[in-house]
């Protein structure tokens, strides 16, 4: 509720943020992400078939996405609803740029990321002094409203119809098409790990630390020379840049750019990937990706009823644990290691 | 004249759609402090019902009441399981995104499994046409713009001049000291989501008179109330219903004069620029409260 | 004389954070009670408790005989334990006969909201001048008027006071104190908490110190102290 009353107020805001007390140690997060990261390396090597790759490939885009949308939501508190939107925008920047202005694929996907960040900013000027909801409504109202002028711009973008035959990805001589999606494997996971590094650092760093303390204590960070103004700016552009090169990686991908991505069916998904995999911690929602992905793909034999299922767990997870699966994660901790002391 | 009776007869209908929508919007943020992102699947619902309810042999005239109580029920009981529980927990406002969203898409794809993809269409509140200042209009929209008025006339007296109303407007502003005066505070939430509920499905009737309908059809009217809400501020109910005529007004002129072609685009820039000055809305009064 | 309203034991707090510890205090034998204290120690908390705005982890509060731990706030102020909370806010943007009909909403006290506006009228008689008035157009005193004005609407059996007179001026302390001495004359008795000690010794009876989420000290009447003392124990020495 915004009407907290005083005695609450400071308590919850502790309880809300739960940073732990003891950081993990940055070599110790080196080593585990090193050996993540080798582990997923892996996969293509198990997994031989096409469609399997595929599907890991999806999870790489939207754990970019989501971890992005961590650091805005999650470790800046601010609830930008137009993430997908920046998503968006490199979809279509990268379609664009190469089918229009036949720019290098490469230079067209760095470019999207640059655009997404521009556009970043450029919503970040009407939320720098709204709380809470009102940024929600913007950021969302941002949203929908590119997507209605890429919608009524038909003559450029396509309108519903979207844009097909998109130039891919090239590798030297490498076919990209006839390789069992190996390549595309490999570029997807090269950029998971450029920007969950980017991510990591970004938070790790001072920079970082005073975007926390901007979430937790508005007012104390501003009296200690934190500037609102500089830092939310910071936050969503640092979000939006492997947001948009994970569009235009998608568009490459996929080979064609819909409106689709502007729907409220994907930021859903993406969004519980972000609240499941527990906020402020960039590994929770790339883990949840992972797990939502697959989970979506092992439940492909329900047809109409998996968005319903996913749908009500996601409800489930979320009353049960509004900490998300993290939470349930450390609840199930919990339990077990209690069971272990007791008999002591 | 037909150009002025164009836009003037465009914005009122339109107008009429958004504010029925936007109402309800910010009356459940006003009341409990939370953001219903599945209030465009109620308009669906409510259209399916009364569709489901005609197609069993109802009149249109018994039908329709009974679709807006039902979906006033299913107002009641998504906020009884998706937001009740969740009262007081830390990040309220974003769990309640989440979990609305899921419900929303948990009803959509069950109205998709019940009634299928296929478009169908409920009878119009009045048939025929006529035509006013040169302009041909059918009576379903005008009865729209004749029924609208008069429910937020009616939502209006509600809340300001019964007791009932009173206790809903005491919620919005201060919850503590709502219990303290004995108000049944979870009661009064279930309320507002019973009559932000009524009032969508009472605009998916109005729309299923006149386009036809399919379970995604409530998320366009939700997206435009929501930009109608950030326009005309969220914490009050008469700043949306002034900034839906407004647009309706503005989008109606716009596309008389630009064509459909430009018209999302200059409501962006008009919708950035008040933003801009007015971050909280053009009509928005800085604390919540239902007036 | 039996008391009123029995606190035994009480635990309480938000989250994990434990603020009341195992608190026990008893009101009405001696006529009206005033709780002081440092701040952050539990006062607000403990009627928060009391009212039913908060869970007691443990312990009993019975009011007039009838345990009331764990009722909900509606059901608390449906035995005519009315509790006016700190900070005059209130409803901000209703107006003042708004907030008589809303404090006569329970139905024990609809059968009596004409009588009790008379009452109230005839203690604030400011307030019938601004009948129509938003609160929040109104002055900090007018503001508390109006929050116990209210609560008198809600036909008090017990009335509450959190910190009354804060950050009002000394001339309007002296007036609102006067006008609470005539409802506590009226029958209804008093738990007032208060920084102002002059106006606790003025209106109560009997004095708990608060401390710590627990009474530290209790002053019975007769064992009347004067306000140097009061301050030396409200700072622990």
């Amino acid at each position: 509720m915004t009407d907290m009353t005083s005695p609450i107020a400071p308590i919850r805001t502790q309880t809300a943020n739960p940073v732990a007390p003891g950081r993990t140690p940055w070599k110790a997060e080196a080593v585990g992400f090193v050996l993540g990261f080798a582990l997923l390396a892996l996969l293509p090597l198990v997994f031989g078939d096409t469609y399997a790759r595929h599907i890991l490939i999806m999870a790489f885009i939207y754990a970019i996405v989501a971890s992005n949308w961590d650091l805005s939501l999650g470790y800046g508190g601010v609830f930008n609803f137009g993430h997908l939107a920046l998503f968006g925008i490199g979809v279509y920047a990268y379609s664009l740029l190469t089918k229009l202005s036949g720019l290098d694929p490469w230079i067209a996907l760095f470019a999207s990321g640059i655009i997404a960040t521009l556009a970043a900013i450029v919503v970040t000027i009407p939320i720098l002094r709204l709380k809470g909801i009102y940024i929600i409504l913007v950021t969302f109202g941002f949203a929908q409203l590119v997507m209605q002028v890429i919608l009524s711009q038909s003559d450029i973008t396509g309108g519903t119809q979207g844009i097909v035959r998109i130039p891919g990805l090239y590798w030297f001589d490498h076919n990209m098409v006839r390789d069992g999606k190996f390549a595309y494997f490999y570029i997807a996971l090269a950029l998971l790990v450029a920007s969950t590094l980017f991510l990591r650092v970004f938070v790790r760093s001072r920079t970082g630390a005073s975007i926390v303390a901007l979430r937790d204590n508005e007012e104390y960070a501003i009296s200690r020379g934190v500037s609102i103004v500089r830092q939310r700016m910071l936050t969503l552009a640092a979000s939006a840049f492997f947001t948009g090169i994970a569009g235009a990686f998608y568009a490459a991908y996929q080979r064609n750019a819909s409106i689709d991505v502007f729907g409220m069916s994907l930021a859903t998904i993406i969004l519980s990937m972000v609240l499941l995999g527990g906020t402020s911690t960039i590994y929770g929602a790339i883990v949840a990706s992972f797990v939502l992905t697959i989970f979506a793909e092992w439940m492909a034999d329900f047809g109409a009823w998996r968005p319903m299922i996913t749908a009500v767990l996601i409800i489930g997870v979320m009353l049960a644990y509004p900490s998300g699966l993290a939470g349930m994660i450390k609840a199930a901790w919990g339990a077990v290691a209690g069971r272990i002391k007791r008999p002591a | 004249m037909s150009a002025l009776a164009e836009i003037l007869f465009g914005g009122l209908f339109q107008g009429s759609l958004y504010a029925m929508m936007a109402v309800g919007l910010a009356l459940v943020w006003t009341t409990i402090g939370v953001f219903n992102f599945s209030h465009g699947v109620f308009m669906m619902l409510g259209a399916y019902i009364a569709w489901q309810l005609v197609e069993i042999g109802l009149p249109a005239a018994v039908a329709f009441p009974v679709a807006v109580v039902v979906m006033a029920g299913v107002g009641w009981i998504l906020q009884a399981s998706v937001v009740r529980p969740l009262i007081g927990r830390p990040n309220i406002v974003l769990v309640v995104v989440i979990t609305t969203l899921a419900a929303g898409s948990l009803i959509e794809n069950g109205a998709l499994t019940i009634w299928g993809p296929r478009s169908k269409q409920i009878p119009a509140l009045i048939d025929g046409n006529t035509t006013i200042g040169g302009v041909g209009v059918s009576l379903h929209q005008i009865a729209i713009i004749v029924i609208t008025p008069l429910i937020l006339a009616a939502l209006w007296v509600f809340l300001n001049r019964t007791r009932l109303g009173l206790a809903l407007r005491a919620v919005a502003q201060n919850e503590d000291a709502s219990h303290l005066v004995g108000l049944n505070v979870t009661a009064l939430y279930g309320l507002a989501f019973a009559i932000a509920a009524s009032l969508a499905g009472l605009a998916g009737i109005f729309m299923g008179g006149y386009r036809f309908m399919s379970p995604v059809m409530g998320s366009d009217p939700l997206l435009k109330a929501l930009i109608v809400v950030v326009f005309g501020g969220i914490s009050s109910i008469s700043g949306p219903i002034f900034a839906a005529y407004l647009i309706g007004f503005f989008e109606a002129a716009c596309s008389y004069y630009f064509g459909l072609y430009w018209t999302p685009a200059l409501l962006f820039g008009v919708l950035i620029l008040t933003l801009m000055v007015r971050p909280e809305g053009i009509f928005a009064s800085r604390s919540r409260g239902l007036a | 004389m039996t008391p009123v309203l029995t606190v035994e034991g009480v635990t309480a707090g938000y989250g994990r954070v434990t603020v009341l510890h195992d608190i026990s205090l008893e009101a009405g034998r001696f006529g009206n009670v005033g709780l002081f204290g440092p701040n952050g120690h539990g006062k607000t908390t403990l009627l928060r408790a009391i009212s039913g705005l908060l869970k007691p982890k443990s312990g009993s509060i019975r009011f007039d005989g009838q345990d009331i731990a764990g009722l909900s706030a509606r059901a608390i102020v449906g035995t005519g334990l009315i509790h006016v909370p700190q900070g005059n806010r209130l409803f901000p943007d209703l107006s003042i006969a708004d907030c008589m009909a809303l404090g006569a909403y329970s139905a024990r006290a609809r059968p009596h909201e004409a009588e009790n506006r008379e009452k109230v009228i005839k203690l604030f008689p400011k307030l019938a001048q601004r009948w129509r008035q938003r609160v929040r157009t109104l002055s900090g005193g007018e503001r508390q008027m109006v929050s116990i004005g209210t609560a008198l609407m809600s036909h008090p059996r017990l009335l509450i006071l959190d910190e009354p007179t804060l950050g009002l001026a000394p001339k309007i302390k002296d007036e609102l104190c006067a006008s609470v001495m005539d409802i506590s004359r009226g029958g209804v008795p008093l738990i007032v908490v208060e920084q102002d000690i002059e106006f606790l010794l003025e209106l109560t009876q009997q004095l708990y110190l608060v401390n710590h989420g627990a009474v530290a000290t209790e002053i019975k009447p007769g064992e009347s102290l004067d306000h140097g003392e009061i301050m030396s124990m409200y700072f622990g020495h």
